[in-house]
């Protein structure tokens, strides 16, 4: 179960990161939702495995590949979704989780039939060029290195949230880590389709477990605080620093929904 | 090796290869030693494994919840030792700060913290060989990251 615990958490990137890839809108769009769906498949899992007395990680083996064009990126979700099938367990959730990905099946085949739809991909090509305006090579930088250090701290959230919320009985706890997982699933995709459209687009790193095995939620939390105080540090230079206003408005609006972030963090500490 | 290298605010190609995927990455099995450094201040650590053969670093990867600095250090690091002696990785060490030289003070803990878990690994290996029990070797940081949080030294009137 372990196993299937850990392709599916290879699945659940795989589909994310091919909706950031795809410049096409729609299928951009659709592979997102399924990549939501994805990753209530892996949290049900993790439960699943909880509840048989056994533990789960977070641990990784799986490279995101430079492919050049969606029939690439396409071709290889339909070969992972197909190998991992045989590992469903054979119950309800096992059922439903194959109901799942034979739809999306059908939906990649349908798109592999089409030639329409094999288009390039520009999201691995490294140019850095943010096309809606002419960034200088500080600001391009500036955002290089933001959206590689809050990717992976966006990652890191859902993953230890998540992780926290599989081992609460609080109800108060768990609906706290459930905003705080949705908040952070918007933030990635966010990022992540910057990366695409930078030429940047790459995994997080692996989590450690000494990062998400936490022993003392309290300072779990005020450690957590403070970073969220350094993000928001993060989008407001980087909103004053780039000058343009569409990218400026957006940090902003990161920076302000950093500070409920807080907030919600707060009520964790009484 | 570190010819034309620069830290992540000027970014280098090579730089940025590294942020895009950090080498030696990662736990590694049936390591010989295992050292962190950890500032207790942030809750950052880096976590070093080693595999030793014959004073050689066969093999090396590390692992850290900090930020891209630690990890662009982190992965030069490792690429500069795997396949050397540890005489030679302990060297390494006072290179690579010299190296980097001109950077800021944060960018110093990140290089240190990595250094750090690197030393705290031959620690282990060490007290290992020495027929101690030790999972791992733990070093604190002296110095955090946390800048804006750090005492202030006291102002002569």
């Amino acid at each position: 179960m372990p196993k299937t615990y850990q392709a599916k958490h290879h699945l659940w990137l795989s589909i994310t990161f091919a909706s950031f890839a795809i410049d096409d809108e729609d299928i951009k769009s659709k592979l997102y939702d399924f990549s939501l769906i994805a990753f209530r498949h892996m949290k049900w899992l993790g439960t699943e495995i909880l509840s048989n007395g056994n533990d789960y990680n977070y641990d990784r083996n799986m490279q995101l590949y430079r492919r050049e064009s969606s029939f690439e990126v396409l071709k290889a979700l339909v070969e992972e979704i197909t190998n991992i099938q045989e590992l469903y367990p054979k119950n309800v959730l096992g059922d439903r989780i194959k109901t799942d990905d034979k739809y999306l099946l059908d939906y990649l085949n349908q798109l592999l039939a089409d030639e329409k739809n094999n288009k390039q991909i520009t999201a691995f090509n490294m140019e850095r060029k943010w096309d809606e305006s002419d960034l200088d090579q500080e600001q391009t930088d500036a955002l290089t290195l933001f959206l590689f250090a809050e990717s992976y701290k966006e990652y890191e959230l859902i993953l230890v949230y998540a992780y926290m919320q599989a081992r609460t009985d609080d109800v108060l706890q768990f609906n706290i880590f459930q905003d705080l997982v949705d908040e952070s699933h918007f933030h990635l995709k966010c990022f992540g389709n910057m990366m695409a459209k930078l030429g940047i687009l790459a995994l997080p790193r692996e989590l450690h477990e000494m990062t998400y095995k936490v022993d003392d939620l309290q300072k779990f939390i005020v450690d957590g605080i403070a970073e969220e105080e350094a993000a928001k540090e993060m989008c407001k230079e980087l909103s004053e620093s780039i000058k343009d206003e569409k990218l400026s408005k957006f940090f902003d609006f990161i920076n302000y929904q950093e500070n409920y972030h807080i907030e919600l963090m707060k009520k964790l500490l009484k | 090796m570190f010819e034309n290298v620069k830290m992540p605010e000027g970014l280098s190609p090579e730089v940025l290869e590294h942020l895009v995927s950090p080498k030696n990455y990662g736990k590694l099995d049936n390591p010989s030693c295992v050292g962190v450094a950890v500032d207790e201040k942030t809750g950052e650590y880096v976590i070093f494994y080693a595999i030793l053969k014959d004073d050689i670093v066969e093999d090396v990867s590390f692992a850290t919840n900090g930020c891209q600095d630690t990890v662009v250090v982190g992965s030069m690091f490792t690429e500069m030792i795997k396949g050397q002696n540890t005489d030679y990785a302990n060297k390494a060490i006072d290179k690579m700060a010299k190296k980097f030289g001109n950077v800021s003070k944060q960018q110093q803990v990140c290089i240190e913290i990595v250094l750090n878990a690197f030393v705290a690994s031959m620690l282990n290996y060490q007290n290992l060989c020495d027929g101690k029990e030790e999972e791992m070797h733990v070093l604190k940081m002296e110095e955090s990251c946390d800048m804006q949080n750090q005492p202030t030294e006291k102002q002569d009137a």
